[in-house]
């Protein structure tokens, strides 16, 4: 006789944001530092991405409380074993990261963008806590189907990674940023995080064995086979591996990735809550 | 810290009357709702964020074809090692110097991380007040050398209140009585402090296994899982890493000239 929390969609949307603006941050990291100079409009596309996203992140967490002017409350004690309490205090200290990435990603100085590599490779840490962690958070519960496997967080990282991925390069597509080699490597690095998204999610079934009946059986059974593992995974690698010469296919795989990375945090916190 | 107190449910003594529920709802004035009709005596179905005692109804199949009632007060089992006071991230959740478990209601924002934390299900979320409900095994009462109202009102003593390791040693003779008596499957659930959970505070005698109570057999701490999962998704994020790092070393042409 459990008892669901009852979280609806303003937590779907927080844990799917989420792991959007930690892939995102972290892709621009990478980026930044690792790539060549003509890579600096995928760190400029994914740093500042990941700022309004995260802004959204407080915003929908704090307003989907029982009594949300007490949100600071949170901010009152520190369970570094609790992921709760972890993941509040972390949405903080992402979003300055976040916010001091962005403003550095206008500057002209040499210095300052040495600058803001260093706080890419740290801020990217946080980036990875904030996609995984709510994965995490919901396995620490007592519902079977949360909890018996122990690949939520690194499902939800390798998702929070491929949508992230996907979200700058339909924000380059969008914005016209596409004319260096840089978009390229964000669809390249995105293929191989919806391969590895893939193959962490058959683990994650195997792992659960009938504990995953609320998704891969009955009523969110078509969202999951067919929103995500088709529309969400599959057929976006095929467009993206048959059709990569056909430039117009990118930005509707991009878009398949977003939306089935939405499915996959709304069958997940839904199938049994509804 | 005080020395332990604890509730002993002997649900070999209950006849069901339900003083204990009324009991409950008065002292915590905790108001009227809308029964669930289900075909049973029992009301409700389960813990609300009003209904912190609730008897439950079971009724279990004997080998003759007949029906036994099987009668049990339920209650939040104040547990030593607690999923819903790990989880809380406020602190609104805390054990008390009696080593029962308590939410501060001024200090809860009503996030709903411990409901869903609950082994039992006990802990419920009130729209109204928007935070966490449960069970304060009378917290005003006991502070005042009183015991819970519940066990107060139980005319059968069915519901004992005492300390903790007083009534172990009570239940544990009881359990003896009513195996000589012929009630095979009796059994204590939640007195050995050893156990799972660290043991209950509010702990129950049983006529049949835990399960024909609607109660896990071994319930388990949520938490006791946060390493291994934080372990794999660090795991995760170095692969993920190295591949965006191996597609951004790559100084070729990659696929971005289409």
């Amino acid at each position: 006789m459990l008892k669901t929390p009852d979280w609806e969609l303003m937590i779907v949307w927080y844990f799917f944001l989420g792991g959007i603006a930690g892939g995102a941050y972290f892709t621009a990291a990478v980026a930044d530092n690792f790539g060549t100079v003509r890579d600096r409009a995928v760190a400029r596309t994914g740093y500042l991405l990941s700022l309004p996203l995260v802004g959204m992140c407080g915003m929908l967490l704090i307003a989907d409380l029982g009594v949300p002017r007490r949100f600071l409350n949170m901010l009152g004690a520190f369970k570094f074993w609790d992921p709760m309490s972890i993941g509040a205090w972390m949405v903080g200290v992402f979003g300055m990261f976040t916010f001091v990435s962005s403003v550095l990603s206008f500057t002209s100085s040499e210095k300052m963008a040495a600058l803001r590599r260093k706080i890419g490779l740290v801020g990217l840490l946080f980036g990875f806590f904030l996609a995984s962690y709510t994965g995490v958070l919901i396995s620490n519960s007592a519902m079977p189907f949360w909890s018996d496997a122990r690949l939520m967080g690194a499902l939800f990282l390798a998702s929070g990674a491929s949508t992230g991925m996907a979200a700058v390069s339909l924000l380059m597509f969008v914005t016209g940023a596409t004319a260096g080699e840089g978009w390229g490597k964000v669809k390249k690095a995105d293929r191989f995080s919806m391969i590895f998204e893939l193959l962490v999610l058959a683990a994650f079934l195997f792992m659960l064995g009938s504990a995953a009946k609320p998704i891969t059986t009955g009523h969110f059974a078509p969202l999951f086979w067919g929103g995500l593992v088709a529309m969400g995974l599959v057929i976006p690698l095929v467009l993206d591996l048959v059709g990569h010469r056909v430039r117009a296919l990118a930005p509707i795989a991009a878009v398949l990735v977003l939306v089935g990375g939405f499915i996959l945090r709304y069958v997940v916190l839904m199938s049994i809550q509804a | 810290m005080a020395r332990t107190l604890a509730m002993f449910t002997d649900t070999s003594l209950c006849i069901g009357c339900r003083a204990c529920q009324v009991a409950c709802k008065q002292w915590n004035e905790l108001g009227l709702e809308v029964p669930d009709w289900t075909g049973t005596y029992q009301n409700h179905t389960h813990f609300t964020d009003k209904t912190f005692r609730l008897v439950r109804f079971i009724e279990e199949p004997k080998p003759t074809g007949d029906l036994a009632w099987l009668l049990m007060s339920d209650v939040c089992k104040h547990c030593a090692e607690a999923g819903c006071l790990d989880a809380c991230p406020t602190g609104a959740i805390y054990r008390t110097e009696y080593g029962t478990v308590n939410i501060n209601q001024d200090v809860c924002n009503g996030c709903r991380y411990c409901v869903s934390s609950c082994p039992f299900g006990v802990v419920s979320f009130n729209e109204t007040t928007g935070t966490a409900k449960k069970c304060t095994f009378c917290n005003d009462r006991i502070h005042n050398g009183l015991g819970p109202a519940c066990a107060k009102a139980c005319p059968t003593d069915s519901i004992q209140f005492g300390f903790r390791d007083d009534l172990v040693t009570k239940a544990q003779k009881r359990v003896e009585t009513l195996k000589a008596m012929g009630f095979k499957d009796a059994q204590l659930y939640g007195a050995d402090s050893k156990g799972f959970l660290g043991g209950l505070n509010a702990f129950f005698l049983l006529l049949s296994k835990p399960s024909t109570y609607s109660l896990p057999e071994q319930p388990k701490l949520p938490q006791r899982n946060v390493v291994v999962d934080s372990l794999l998704s660090v795991g995760s994020a170095i692969v993920i890493g190295l591949g965006a790092l191996l597609a951004f070393r790559d100084r070729g042409q990659g696929d971005g000239h289409a």
